[in-house]
């Protein structure tokens, strides 16, 4: 059995945890004779005396291990015997489980602990420091007991009352190492809860789990009730408590004759702002008390410096008499002109404590709007819409506006609605390059459903903004794509177009598929669907037909019914009824057998055909994309560097891959960060990193969450990325990173008006007793009544005009008597 | 205004036309599924069979008010168009379908002629092709004793001795009865019912009013420029409406008595109690003792004596309590030499309002006397039935007793409300349709609260009282109007609605503490934070998990509509009453929403939701509601700019910048950072 022995190093600090060096835990195993020697030595020790171990045990013993870090600082051993081996009479019991640890000093047992009771370290550390501060550390809980401990320190030491709910949580920890290191200076006291915290102001005693005050005692005469407090307003940690002290040791006010900028106070290491205040010479001694003044109400919040504007040095505006400076590294001073004092406070309280969300001052911070559509909008409001470009209707004008063009699209909006009012944009500019292309058949309307509301309620509009396109003697079309002006265009230029188109020959089916036909419309919806079917008869026609019409304004659809139609079905070896989808003339164009049904579900059929096999997803499309719920197979380039043209190979590589056949369980797609530049975001997010690109990545979204990253360098190949994939898919590779699944909860607190109430008119709004069961109507009445008949004034003149004293007519009663109000 | 009360119509005519055919052939009973009993304001909102006493609609406005001059305010140019709400601000039109059946055809007056009232009751009944049987006068209501299979059904006797069975009765007959207090002397007080109207006949007269309410002051003020002195008595102080926001209190158009009351041109108000008052008449012998007799002379030619006001137990000593034997002692001047009221009078006027005629119901269908309004209205549940009378309801003026002196159904512009909900509650017990609700998607639920909120009239007029329930249902909630807040422990039965375990809201307009001065400083509050505060009529929100109980609702905060809810939003009042501001209005709306709701509820643009669909499970409800369904906003690029520069989007140095503004927390970019990496980075 070795004997280690403990080199005691007192550090005295206060941000213990950070303070220890080196890993080897300083937890000593001791022998029973080395532990009888060193019981000794008259050092304190902390000694855990066990047998076997069960997992609470286990987990015990590694925060003691932890624990004996910090306890060296304070000069305390922490070890632990193993009764197996030892025996050690009066601690080795008998069971098997032991659950005491022991304090020593000198060989005398300061106390025993339940292993229950010293869970964890902070545990550990604060029962300990709180054994052995037994003498420094009072502990009250009635007012009377902290008015003697404050009698008899007034004039002679501070008081530092601190107050935990639970003994052992960090908040008592942080606590009692303070009290190590100040115990000489500062008379401590430690209360956990009752009236001794009514006495400090606090309102809701039960919400309050921990909390700090300093009490002024050195300064106060001994007459004075009780000293004057200050209280931490910050969460109980060793280092607020330690700038707390340090803030509370700095004058109260400084006076300085240089530029605020120049002032050189604790506070600015403290990180806590400073104050200034401008005094001329011949206010010097109001403005003093003023200082004073505000420096009591903001102690330990800001340091406040009175600066003698008489001195050459101090170049201050004469309109300004305050400034003040944040903390941190150059932060400028900012000049104010101050009324009151409860101005300056307000100010600091917004100031000071940015960071506290909870802060009943801080809702002025909630009038930043936070919804990126919203503040956008808001800031947009000096420009006024140029509203000449669409048609405003009206309930007069709507029903004949519908009627007359030949395509009427309207916009459902209401101003309150900052989608609308974004999208408005975007539908003006659509309206501005129709009429910039010579479109001349379309009419772009707009209807404000604040005003129009029966129009809307009729139209049965219910979500905002809503757009649709009305034709004569058709039903309305909701149009159900982005909300922006490429997607509306296209579909305001495809909506023009019959659906389906009836191609005659195959020359015109040739050119329908290579976009000649309609050039223009090509242009912006360049994927098409044609229809093949063998002769027109066919039962399928009227079903394709119907899905066609649904699919207007999405995708340029084609029809040809003929017996030629075989020549296709041969030359891409499906079997009629069949459908042709064309990627314009660069693209591909393949062929999907029909599965003839209902025409929603050969819509749902078509729209499937319609996506890309590797598409580029891009913010417009990933919808489509994401309704798959498959894995992602997403590769990211970058904009291309001119002359090279490796997103080509790259991207020509990843295809040859789809060949394989053995992505199947993947949906490969990728993302131009030149072009989505939103993709830049997730991919950051992925890894934590921008890797070099371009960079492949399997993002499991709808599966686990896990992100896989291939290894940069490894080259973007068929035989090594496939070899990855099955990696990935055997567990093998270690994600790069997660996805979140986590519920998007409210980004801000609300505003909780109840509980304001609450503290305001308490009983406001607290629901009645039984006992005060009253019909609210007669109750109010009597109210209205009470208050308004001012009753006070009728008694008054009743008594003063009392009945000459006629002895046959008794006097008339209050009730009866009238007077005028 | 919603078309099933005229589908529901044509169905009951034809109803009632083939009971008619059925029954009549054999006896002289008429059955019907639903009668209205009188076919004023109220009878014709309900659209039935319609039972009238008098040949026309809207008779009592033939003869009332007495001075001819309506009080409800006929608001034709707003300077808006929408419909909806501009019936907040005319307060004589009846609902419908038919966008133009407004009293504005009628009159262009702001406070109409009453004759226009019963003409515009008659092009409302012509238009809308209303069924009303004029000439029956129902003298008797008896609950039927047979109880048949649908129900027990009331049975009503005309004049000429016809019953009508009717196996639903609305009673809208209205306030008729003249409210009188029976003192010593009562005979000697005219009623505002029957006085002349024309001034002349006051000329120097001194008039003494009992009342304080509109029509007292109205008659004071036809009298005003002809009477000598006007005196106004009652028990209570003067409520002026635009003090109390109570329209049956006192309008400023009456109130001109006030200014030659408080000017000292011999007008004045007294308060004091009616029941132990007694007008005597002067008699010739004390004439000619008095040192009245002057006075008594230049009164002219009247021949009838002058009448003081006295106490009934200063007549105590007179044992026949003969009028003619008032001596001296007898009034109160003898004991108290400057009793305000101690000048003799020419007439004295009962102007006490009206009550409830209870006479016509047989025990066995009269509901009891309200408790409030001082027993002059029938007692009714929240739902407008007659206490202990099933199937009995009461609509209109007579059903003020809910909300007597805090809203306004006793009134046209508040009654049509309180109308169709009691129809909506008839559609569902008697022809299972469920109370009409608009299913919404959640992220659409904020612009439909501020529609509501901004154009509503029912519960902007109805505030406190009607209120509009949101049933929350996850990613959905269901919207239904103007249900009336007092029903809501028995919301599912009334509604035929279910609640979830989303909980619901309540949409309620509503006044504010006022306790402060209507015109003083410090009325009206405008930081948002204070919207609880607010004096003026404002939109409040409560939230609940589930239904409140009776016994919740007995026992809610003292002057409040409903309960004390989990959470409670009130927005800040609106001087123009437009609700539509982004950073006092609308946010802390959402953010209220977002706490009930439990989840995020601001919009994205695609380019957001793009990112967010790829790096979250489940990116935010906007983004799932809109831009997952293909229905993204898209960015347009000036808009894009201005959401950079607000620091709200992540992306290059963009967000880089925001950190040195210290105007924006830094929380506003957590979005961003919603993907943990557990990538080393040390590898």
């Amino acid at each position: 059995m070795a004997w280690f022995i403990c080199v005691v190093i007192l550090l005295l600090c206060s941000k213990s945890e950070q303070c220890t060096t080196g890993n080897a835990s300083k937890l000593i195993e001791h022998t029973a004779a080395h532990f009888f020697e060193k019981m000794q030595s008259g050092k304190m020790y902390f000694i855990y005396f066990g047998k076997q171990v069960n997992p609470t045990i286990g987990l015990f013993i590694e925060q003691l291990e932890k624990s004996a870090d910090v306890l060296e600082d304070y000069g305390i051993s922490v070890a632990k015997v193993n009764c197996t081996n030892e025996h050690i009479a009066k601690y080795c019991t008998g069971e098997k489980l032991m659950k005491k640890v022991y304090l020593f000093r000198g060989g005398n047992v300061l106390k025993s602990f339940d292993t229950d009771t010293v869970f964890d370290v902070n545990a550990i550390v604060s029962h300990v420091l709180f054994t052995v501060l037994f003498d420094e550390v009072r502990y009250v809980h009635t007012i009377a007991e902290l008015q003697s401990v404050e009698r008899a320190a007034k004039g002679k030491a501070d008081i530092v009352l601190g107050h935990v709910q639970v003994l052992g949580l960090p908040e008592h920890r942080a606590l009692m190492e303070t009290a190590f290191v100040y115990g000489v200076k500062y008379q401590f006291v430690l209360t956990t809860g009752g009236p001794v915290l009514t006495n400090m102001g606090v309102e809701d005693i039960s919400s309050l789990t921990a909390g700090l005050w300093f009490l002024h005692c050195k300064g106060a005469s001994q007459h004075s009730d009780s000293c004057p407090h200050t209280a931490l307003r910050r969460a109980l940690t060793t280092l607020h408590i330690y700038t707390f002290l340090q803030l509370m040791e700095a004058p109260l006010v400084s006076e300085a004759s240089v530029e605020p900028s120049e002032v050189n106070m604790v506070h600015s290491h403290l990180q806590v702002p400073l104050l200034f205040l401008f005094s001329q010479p011949h206010t010097v001694a109001l403005d003093r008390v003023t200082a004073q003044t505000l420096a009591w109400r903001l102690r330990g919040q800001v340091g406040l410096v009175l600066i003698h504007r008489e001195s050459p040095d101090v170049k201050i505006p004469l309109e300004y008499n305050a400034a003040y400076r944040l903390p941190g590294e150059g932060s400028e001073v900012k000049y104010l002109i101050l009324n009151n004092l409860e101005e300056v406070i307000d100010l600091f309280r917004d100031e000071s404590t940015p960071e506290e969300e909870d802060d009943d001052d801080n809702w002025a911070t909630l009038d930043v709007l936070d919804d990126e559509v919203a503040e956008s909008v808001y800031r947009d409001r000096a420009q006024s819409l140029d509203m000449d470009a669409v048609t405003e209707l009206t309930a007069d004008t709507f029903h004949n506006a519908v009627a007359e063009s030949d395509y009427t699209v309207v916009l459902f909006y209401v101003k309150w609605d900052a989608v609308s009012m974004a999208f408005m944009q975007s539908y003006i500019e659509v309206s501005e390059s129709l009429e910039d292309a010579d479109v001349s058949d379309v009419e772009l309307a707009v209807l404000d459903c604040g005003e129009w509301t029966d129009v809307c309620s009729a139209q049965k509009i219910r979500s905002f903004p809503t757009v649709r396109l009305y034709r004569p003697q058709e039903p309305s079309q909701p149009y159900q794509g982005m909300l922006g002006t490429e997607s509306l265009n296209r579909f305001i230029m495809l909506s023009r177009l019959v659906s389906p188109v009836l191609l005659s020959s195959p020359d015109e089916v040739t050119s329908f598929l290579e976009g000649d036909m309609y050039q223009r419309h090509a242009a912006i919806a360049p994927v098409t669907v044609l229809g093949l079917f063998s002769s027109t008869a066919d039962a399928g026609v009227p079903v394709f037909k119907e899905a066609a019409k649904a699919l207007r304004g999405e995708t340029m659809v084609g029809l040809f019914a003929d017996r030629q139609a075989e020549i296709w079905a041969v030359e891409y070896s499906v079997t009629l009824p069949a459908i042709l989808v064309s990627r314009g003339p660069t693209g591909q164009t393949e062929a999907h057998s029909l599965n003839l049904s209902m025409p929603d579900q050969l819509v749902t059929h078509i729209q499937r055909a319609l996506l890309d096999t590797f598409p580029e997803l891009t913010v417009e499309n990933l919808p489509l994309y994401l309704e798959v719920k498959k894995k992602l197979l997403l590769l990211f380039v970058g904009e291309e560097e001119s002359g090279r043209k490796g997103n080509k190979r790259v991207l020509d590589d990843m295809r040859s891959l789809l060949n394989t056949g053995l992505l199947n369980p993947y949906l490969p797609c990728w993302i131009h960060l030149g072009r989505t530049p939103a993709g830049k975001a997730v991919l950051e997010a992925y890894l934590g990193f921008l890797p070099l690109l371009p960079a492949l990545v399997v993002s499991q979204l709808a599966t686990g969450g896990e992100v896989f990253h291939y290894p940069t360098g490894r080259p973007l190949m068929v035989q090594p990325i496939l070899q990855w994939l099955q990696r990935v898919e055997d567990g093998e590779e270690p994600p790069a990173g997660v996805i979140v699944d986590e519920k998007w909860m409210p980004s801000m607190p609300f505003y909780d008006f109840l509980s304001v109430m609450d503290q305001e008119v308490p009983g406001y709004a607290s629901q009645r007793s039984a006992k005060t069961k009253t019909n609210r109507i007669e109750r109010a009445e009597g109210e209205k009544e009470k208050s308004s008949s001012g009753g006070g004034e009728r008694q008054a003149r009743t008594g003063a005009h009392d009945p000459q004293g006629s002895p046959t007519t008794k006097p008339p009663q209050t009730s009866h008597h009238h007077s005028e109000l | 205004m919603d078309s099933p009360i005229l589908l529901l119509l044509a169905r009951l005519v034809a109803l009632v036309q083939c009971f008619h055919d059925d029954y009549h052939s054999h006896n002289s009973t008429r059955h019907h599924d639903y009668c209205v009993l009188g076919a004023g304001p109220a009878g014709l909102q309900m659209e039935y069979i319609i039972l009238e006493r008098n040949s026309g609609p809207g008779s009592f406005f033939n003869i009332y008010p007495r001075h001819r001059k309506l009080i409800s305010i006929n608001k034709i140019y707003t300077g808006r168009r929408n419909r909806e709400f501009n019936l907040r601000h005319d307060w004589n039109s009846l609902l419908s379908d038919r966008p133009d059946l407004l009293l504005q055809r009628v009159s262009r007056e702001l406070y109409p002629d009453a004759d226009s009232f019963p003409r515009y009751l008659s092009m409302y009944v012509k238009e809308l092709g209303l069924k009303v049987q004029y000439g029956v006068d129902i003298g008797k209501i008896r609950a039927s004793e047979s109880e048949s299979p649908r129900g027990r059904g009331y049975i009503l006797t005309d004049q000429r001795g016809l019953d009508y069975t009717c196996r639903v009765l609305l009673v809208s007959t209205g306030l008729w009865d003249p409210q009188k207090v029976q003192f010593e002397g009562s005979d000697l007080v005219e009623g505002y019912e029957s006085i002349p109207v024309d001034p002349e006949e006051y000329k120097d007269q001194a008039v003494l009013i009992l009342g304080k309410g509109n029509s007292a002051f109205e008659t004071a003020q036809s009298i005003l420029g002809r009477a000598s002195r006007i005196h106004l008595y009652s028990p209570s102080p003067v409520r002026l409406a635009w003090q109390t926001h109570y329209v049956g209190d006192l309008r400023a158009v009456n109130n001109e008595l006030l200014d030659t009351y408080q000017l000292k041109s011999l007008d004045g108000l007294v308060e004091g109690g009616l029941e132990d008052i007694a007008i005597v008449r002067n008699g010739e012998d004390e004439k000619k003792r008095s040192g009245r007799k002057k006075k008594c002379r230049s009164s002219g030619k009247d021949k009838r004596g002058k009448l003081f006001l006295t106490l009934a137990e200063l007549l105590d000593s007179l044992d026949g309590k003969n009028s003619s034997k008032v001596t001296a002692t007898n009034l109160p001047v003898y004991h108290n030499d400057n009793f305000s009221l101690r000048q003799p009078y020419d007439r004295v006027i009962r102007c006490l309002g009206f009550r409830f005629n209870f006479s016509i119901f047989d025990g066995s269908a009269r509901p009891p006397s309200s408790e409030g309004a001082r027993g002059r209205l029938p007692g009714v549940t929240a739902w407008y039935e007659g206490r202990g009378t099933p199937d009995l309801f009461v609509l209109g003026t007579a059903a003020h007793s809910r909300d007597y002196r805090s809203s306004a159904g006793g009134f046209i512009h508040g009654f049509r409300y309180t109308v169709r909900a009691v129809h909506r509650v008839l559609e569902l017990r008697y022809h299972s349709n469920s109370w009409p609700a608009i299913k919404l998607s959640i992220s659409q639920l904020q612009s439909w609260l501020l529609r509501r909120v901004n154009e509503a009239s029912g519960p902007y007029q109805m505030f406190g009282v009607l209120g509009d329930i949101i049933l929350l249902r996850g990613s959905h909630c269901e919207y239904l109007e103007e249900f009336p807040l007092q029903a809501l422990p028995q919301f599912s039965s009334l509604s035929g609605h279910q609640l979830s375990k989303h909980g619901l809201l309540v949409l309620v307009l509503q006044y504010g503490l006022n306790r402060t001065d209507s015109l003083g400083p410090g009325r009206a509050e405008s930081e948002w934070t204070r919207a609880w505060r607010s004096n003026f009529l404002h939109p409040v929100l409560y939230y609940y998990d589930k239904l409140p109980t009776e016994r919740d609702m007995r026992h809610r905060p003292v002057g409040w509509p409903l309960p004390r809810p989990k959470a409670v939003h009130h927005m800040i009042e609106d001087f123009l009453t437009e609700w539509d501001g982004p950073i006092s209005h609308s946010q802390p709306l959402r953010r209220f929403l977002e706490h009930c709701l439990h989840t995020d509820l601001r919009a994205f643009y695609a380019e957001s939701c793009f990112r967010l669909s790829l790096t979250n499970r489940k990116p935010p409800l906007f983004c799932r509601q809109g831009y997952l369904r293909k229905h993204g906003i898209v960015r347009n690029s000036q808009l894009w700019q201005h959401a950079h520069e607000a620091g709200l989007m992540p992306g290059g140095q963009d967000s880089a910048s925001t950190d040195t503004d210290p105007a924006f927390p830094n929380y506003l970019t957590r979005a961003g950072a919603s993907v943990s990496s557990a990538i080393n980075l040390d590898f």
